[in-house]
């Protein structure tokens, strides 16, 4: 790999990848988070740490040595979140003709 | 200590330098306005005159809302919100909510202002966002705060930016933490008789990192503030509830009473004030009640946080019968972890959690902040000056910005204290800080050296700061004796901080000029 082709890596993970995937995983974790004691911690906790996802991401795409593994920790964590968020959205349809 | 391999070090120096320089004046800007929005209600007191000293809420308020009540439509009784304005004056907000075309969530109906002898001075219809702008009497205060939540840029733009400089201020603060290969060392380094980079450097660094935990936490609060109501709660009721936030709301801050939309007066409003103020020894800083004139009607009373506690308190009351149902974390209806958590974000980011010593204690670290950013624009310059001549431009932009701003600041304080008593303050103060603004944009341009246009901004600074509490008392604001009686030390202590910094900024100028330097020691760039 280039270090031309690192250095864009680095910049579109440290960049518009980080705020898009911290956006995918806050609405993810509603999905998985343990709803507390009061019903809402999987509501309220991703509100409250997007700021920080997004700094663990920024960091994270400019500290880390190996391009290929910011690329797999990044976009691993935005098809799981990703990938919740569809199943929910396609899931609803069938619940409601079950119900029928 | 973090010791970083080189590379990643270089890496963090130019995020550190970048993100600071990409943002760094709007963020001194942010930080600026925040530092002074700590104090804003005091900056209100001292600013309005007023000397009506204790809460709204210490008055009986029953009567008002029962007779509002009755000539307010029914729909606009599914909610009412009480607050004090102004001088000891009782807002309500008598509301519906609505969900726009957009998905989002707001709150319309009737807002009343009432005086303290309970005359309807002021009745406006609209949404929350319609009907809460400045008052001539808080135009001040006002503005301070929407300049550091928006810099004055409509929503959500203006909250988007704002949050978009939160988190450059995050990547500054961990970058900052980062660089330093000598953590401990450096924070108890001071070289006063280094060459002027190192000097500035050291300043910088010291300032820096004694302020690094205020700044993440600053930061952290800000950037969750700017982007909660923007993107984080559409995204969070897309994902849970297919987008629909009347539900998320409800589910978050919601009541799990069962509903009992049965007709029934509503209880005695007075025995409720009274009782929330027994139990947590304050009258309430806010009162809401839901469903008014329905058997399942509450009514929940907001305090500050209690002695030794960071967390707002919150009572809930049985609307109905006015008798005490439970404390209530300020989010959800049982205590978490996600709703304590969301609960403390205000205290830790306006610095209200232990009254006037917290706030002091935030304004200094608020002034560090606004020092650290304009040394390190200053520094970034400097090593860049040798091999990039064509920056001047923003070395002078840096000196406009820097004391233009806080300049311009001043000068809408002093022309809202001229134009409150005319009632035209809600036009004036914004417009005096543009024209400062434009002011000093000017001598910008029109100076010979940064040096001069320095020094000519201080002595306004100076100036301005000592004329101020004089321009109060000449408008008709209260002397010191008149405020002392009616309980309010606050308006004397804002004037005194003025009278001392002003002096300190002339004095500082004043040993300038007799040592020979001719330039401001701590922001000098080197030659």
């Amino acid at each position: 790999m280039s270090p031309q082709t690192r250095k864009w890596i680095r910049i579109g993970f440290a960049g518009p990848g980080a705020v898009i995937i911290a956006l995918v995983i806050m609405a993810g974790m509603t999905l998985w988070l343990p709803r507390g004691a009061a019903g809402i911690d999987n509501l309220v906790l991703p509100l409250v740490l997007v700021p920080l996802i997004w700094a663990a991401l920024f960091f994270h795409a400019c500290l880390d040595s190996k391009p290929a593994r910011i690329a797999l920790v990044a976009l691993g964590l935005f098809a799981l979140h990703a990938g919740l968020v569809a199943h929910k959205f396609l899931d609803r349809p069938v619940a409601k003709d079950e119900r029928k | 200590m973090i010791h970083l391999p080189k590379e990643e070090t270089k890496l963090m120096v130019a995020v550190h330098g970048w993100s600071g320089i990409l943002l760094g004046l709007l963020l001194y800007a942010v930080v600026l306005t925040g530092m002074a929005a700590v104090f804003a209600r005091e900056i209100g007191i001292w600013s309005a005159g007023y000397i009506e000293n204790g809460s709204v809420f210490e008055r009986p308020i029953d009567r008002v809302v029962r007779d509002l009540a009755a000539r307010t439509p029914a729909r606009d009784h599914e909610g009412i919100d009480l607050f004090e304005v102004g001088d000891n004056n009782l807002g309500l907000f008598f509301h519906h909510h609505e969900t726009e075309p957009s998905g989002e969530l707001v709150n319309r109906g009737v807002y009343y202002q009432v005086d303290r002898d309970g005359r309807v001075v002021s009745e406006q219809r609209g949404t929350g966002e319609d009907v809460f702008g400045p008052r001539n009497d808080d135009a001040l205060s006002s503005f301070l705060v929407d300049t550091h939540v928006r810099l004055h840029i409509p929503n959500p733009w203006g909250l988007l930016l704002t949050g978009i400089l939160g988190l450059a201020m995050l990547v500054a603060a961990i970058s900052g933490l980062l660089i330093h290969r000598h953590l401990f060392k450096d924070i108890f380094t001071l070289r006063r008789k280094a060459s002027p980079v190192l000097v500035d450097r050291d300043r910088h660094s010291v300032a820096g990192t004694w302020s690094l935990p205020f700044a993440f936490i600053l930061a952290f609060t800000g950037s969750f503030f700017s982007f909660f109501g923007t993107v984080g709660v559409p995204i969070v009721a897309m994902a849970a509830f297919g987008g629909d936030q009347q539900v998320l709301s409800e589910a978050v801050f919601g009541d799990p009473a069962r509903p009992d939309p049965r007709a029934r007066a509503i209880g005695n409003l007075d025995r409720i004030t009274a009782d929330a103020f027994r139990r947590t020894g304050e009258a309430p800083t806010f009162l809401s009640i839901e469903n008014f004139g329905r058997a399942d009607s509450a009514v929940t009373s907001f305090h500050n946080p209690g002695t030794g506690d960071i967390e707002p308190m919150t009572l809930v009351y049985h609307g109905a019968t006015a008798t005490f149902d439970r404390v209530k974390p300020s989010i959800g209806t049982r205590p978490s972890t996600g709703g304590m958590l969301a609960a403390i974000m205000g205290p830790l980011h306006f610095g209200n959690f232990a009254g006037l010593i917290s706030k002091a204690v935030w304004f200094g670290l608020g002034f560090a902040m606004c020092y650290v950013t304009l040394t390190g624009l200053r520094l970034w310059l400097t090593r860049r000056r040798e091999n990039a001549r064509s920056l001047a431009w923003l070395d002078r932009t840096v000196s406009v910005v820097g004391f233009g701003l806080p300049l311009a600041l001043l000068v809408a304080a002093a022309a809202f204290l001229a134009a409150m008593p005319l009632g035209s303050a809600v036009f004036w103060t914004p417009a005096a800080f543009l024209g400062a603004c434009a002011t000093a944009i000017l001598a910008g341009f029109l100076s010979a050296t940064n040096a001069t246009l320095e020094r000519v901004l201080q002595i306004a600074i100076g100036l301005l700061l000592i004329a101020l509490p004089l321009i109060r008392l000449a408008t008709g604001g209260p002397g010191w004796p008149q405020a002392i009686e009616a309980g309010q030390p606050v308006i004397m202590a804002v004037d005194l901080a003025m009278l001392i910094a002003g002096g300190g900024v002339l004095w500082r100028m004043l040993a300038s000029h007799r040592s020979g330097l001719a330039e401001h020691p701590m922001l000098q760039p080197a030659e």
